[in-house]
């Protein structure tokens, strides 16, 4: 597969430049609630010619995304005004790929610009952040106090819910039947197919019958191993398994 | 916003727009400044995402169904860690490290790992400028920190730790890697069906790691690394081994080829001959064969793993050398003394390659101390003999011809003993062993001794061979000479010359007077003998 985990240099090729802007949280989860065509805003950029100060660019948020609603019914308007900061890169070289959901790799740009999104300080700002603190200065777990007492779970004689389901167990199977001989090597040939070793409860299980018919058939083709590790399990007598081919010998 | 001042500005207005389509993420490839990466050279690129770390999580997916599974195993072992609390974290593709390879497979790799936190609190946004004019806004999904990989083989963590601790001997940095590319290629060639992980190469480098230890034992005290120029980081095995050649002596160039220790043995070799005695200071080739015979004698496959054919040949035909001077000695060794007899079986052990770096020092020390020796003897067709002894018998009897040898000074050590011998035996024939030293000289002339002769106790009158005697006839001398006093005649048979005591000497003193009878005259009021004849 040459497809898988090639790297697409288009965009190293063409030296697209691309910004890095870090962005407050806030401001991020506003652009996600953006609709149509996604656009949220406007930058402004300022290039001053005469002198070599860095240029002045700044964020516009749009009307629309300004409101934030925090918990209890409480909305805080953002502010409106992001001035941002630009930085230089520095030596490091910052370069952009994509993943997509098919597993291709493309790498588009390098990053030649860093910028940090500050919100320019409003009252509305301040509420907001305070908002934000509040929020997050509440406790995880909390303790409360009931007014009455929880009677739900109070101590039955016997679960009722639980008794219902034994009782039904009960009756739905009742003492389990011998089955044929014949029948029981059938089912548990067929089960030691799947894996090789079994605990009696499950083979009980599986074959719904008694313990001890169910014992002395499997003493007649299996095996009872304390294998080293915990649990003492059934397996096939080694001439009635065959495993590397998946066919069993009959008795 | 409008302009201040007097400058003249110009703001444009852009709308800026977050389009809705989220099937396309944006994620930052962030690379460090001092890596001086540019996009614009890369001419192809391939980037996955490196699953390795999914092994420790899917431990589990073993095979289902048939052998070896158990019924509800999963269940119960979900059951099992909730009970034990323990949480594993789940295996998130989204999150595991890309790799990047750019110009195929000589160019660069890169990991990216993924920065955390960068979506919390803030968001980033990406700000593309469209063809009309309008800005568009992408959110940022993730952040990648993308680092340069290493081509070069490096240590794993516990062969790092182990050299850490040798940092102080190791001078030679370029042998490290160098040793474990060869422990490597040794296990690469036995373990060829297992996979390539990364487990492999850990499992080599542990193992090897008694070699590595040996070899460095002789670097440590030798191995003076010069070429520091060349510092690659080990990228060709070959360009290495001839990088390391040019210390030590420059031999010839199949020396060069070889590997570190087999420098370091040469080198250590040559120090060590200076100071024995040798025949003949002959040309370098017999000291030059002997460090070849000591390298193949350590065993290793080093020598052969950096070039095989040529060298395999080269030292085949030492080994052939080696092996016909080997025999010659050992025909040599028949009838030879006990101490040059036990140089000899070390060598031998020596020519049976068998034997550590350090032993093979040692032997080869020896073993060239008596190569030297032994390549006069072969000439002259026998070895050698020494002067007319009676120890070995079935040595031949050639005169010792070679006075220069070290074995020389063992010739002459046996030769006085043997004399020793036969001069005990001389004295053994006379009176008792106590008196045997001081009969010595007087029975053999040419060895004179200062001792002086002993008088035999017995018998006044049996005189012995000694300066001064008391006997009558020296009385009698005196006395006519002049006439003195017993205290002078006392004097004159001193007990130190004549060996009795001196109450035997005044005992002889007055029989012998009272024989002669001389004549008394008193001379300032003392008695003096006097005898007229």
């Amino acid at each position: 597969m040459s497809e898988k985990g090639e790297v697409d240099l288009t965009g190293a090729k063409q030296n697209t430049g691309v910004w890095l802007v870090k962005v407050p949280k806030y401001l991020s989860q506003q652009w996600a609630k953006a609709t149509g065509r996604g656009e949220v805003g406007k930058l402004r950029i300022s290039e001053n010619l005469n002198d070599d100060a860095s240029s002045q660019v700044s964020f516009t948020l749009n009307e629309e995304l300004t409101v934030i609603e925090g918990i209890e019914d409480k909305t805080v308007s953002a502010p409106r005004e992001h001035p941002f900061t630009m930085q230089s890169v520095g030596g490091q070289m910052l370069a952009v790929f994509t993943e997509t959901s098919s597993d291709k790799i493309a790498l588009e740009g390098v990053v030649v610009q860093r910028a940090e999104c500050r919100p320019a300080v409003s009252e509305s700002y301040m509420r907001l952040k305070r908002l934000q603190i509040e929020e997050s200065s509440k406790p995880a777990r909390l303790s409360q106090q009931l007014e009455k007492a929880v009677t739900s779970n109070y101590k039955p004689v016997a679960n009722h819910a639980y008794n219902l389901e034994y009782e039904r167990k009960k009756k739905e199977e009742g003492k389990r039947a011998r089955a044929d001989k014949q029948q029981v090597l059938d089912m548990l040939f067929s089960a030691f197919e799947k894996h090789q070793y079994y605990n009696i409860k499950d083979l009980v299980d599986i074959t719904k019958q008694p313990v001890s018919y169910l014992k002395e058939i499997l003493r007649d083709i299996g095996i009872y191993n304390v294998k080293g590790t915990h649990k003492n399990t059934w397996e096939l007598k080694p001439e009635y398994r065959h495993y590397q081919g998946e066919e069993k010998t009959d008795e | 916003m409008t302009s201040l001042g007097s400058s003249v500005s110009s703001s444009t207005e852009y709308t800026v727009r977050v389009p809705k389509n989220t099937s396309k993420k944006y994620n930052i490839m962030a690379f460090n400044a001092g890596d001086r990466v540019s996009c614009s050279t890369w001419t192809q690129a391939r980037m996955e995402r490196d699953m390795s770390a999914r092994r420790i999580y899917g431990e589990e997916e073993t095979q289902e169904g048939a052998a070896g599974s158990e019924f509800g195993k999963k269940h119960r072992e979900e059951a099992r860690r909730k009970k034990f609390g323990i949480v594993t974290r789940e295996f998130k593709v989204e999150d595991q490290p890309w790799i990047l390879k750019v110009n195929g497979k000589t160019g660069k790799r890169f990991k990216g790992l993924k920065k955390g936190g960068v979506t919390e609190n803030a968001s980033y946004y990406i700000f593309t400028q469209c063809p009309d004019g309008a800005f568009e806004a992408f959110p940022v999904h993730g952040w990648y920190n993308f680092t340069p990989l290493a081509k070069h083989r490096t240590l794993t963590a516990e062969e790092a730790e182990e050299e850490w601790g040798r940092r102080n001997k190791v001078v030679n940095h370029f042998s490290i890697m160098l040793q474990r590319r060869f422990r490597e290629q040794e296990r690469g060639e036995d373990e060829e069906d297992e996979t390539e992980k990364s487990g492999k190469k850990k499992k080599k480098g542990g193992s090897g790691r008694g070699g590595d230890l040996r070899i460095h034992d002789l670097d440590d005290d030798l191995e003076m690394s010069s070429d520091d120029s060349d510092s690659s980081g080990g990228e060709d095995g070959d360009s290495k081994a001839k990088v390391k050649k040019d210390t030590g002596k420059g031999k010839g160039k199949k020396k060069k080829k070889k590997s570190n220790e087999s420098e370091a043995l040469e080198d250590s070799d040559d120090g060590d001959y200076e100071g024995l005695e040798v025949d003949y200071m002959s040309d370098e080739s017999s000291s030059e064969e002997e460090p070849e015979k000591g390298k193949p004698s350590k065993g290793e496959d080093l020598p052969k793993g950096i070039d095989e054919a040529s060298e395999s040949e080269e030292e085949s035909e030492e080994e052939k050398q080696n092996d016909e001077e080997a025999k010659e000695e050992e025909e040599e060794e028949e009838g030879k003394k006990t101490p040059v007899q036990m140089e000899k079986k070390k060598k031998k052990d020596s020519s049976g390659e068998s034997d550590s770096s350090d032993d093979s020092d040692i032997e080869g020390e020896t073993a060239s101390a008596l190569f030297m020796k032994k390549r006069t003897p072969p000439k002259w067709g026998g070895g050698r003999g020494s002067a007319g002894s009676s120890r070995t018998g079935s040595r031949p009897g050639t005169p010792s011809i070679d006075s220069a040898s070290t074995s020389n000074t063992l010739r002459a050590a046996a030769n006085k003993l043997e004399q020793g011998k036969r001069q005990t035996q001389g004295p053994s024939t006379d009176s008792p062993a106590a008196k045997r030293l001081k009969m010595e000289p007087s029975s053999q002339s040419p060895v004179p001794s200062g001792k002086s002769t002993p008088q035999p106790p017995s018998g006044k009158s049996t005189p012995s061979s000694s300066d001064v005697q008391l006997t009558e006839e020296a009385v009698r001398r005196y006395l006519i000479r002049k006439p003195m006093t017993t205290k002078d005649l006392l004097k004159k048979f001193q007990t130190k010359r004549t060996g009795l005591s001196s109450e035997q000497t005044v005992n002889v003193l007055a029989q012998i007077l009272k024989r002669l009878n001389p004549e008394r005259k008193n001379v300032n009021d003392k008695m003096h003998f006097y005898l007229t004849e």
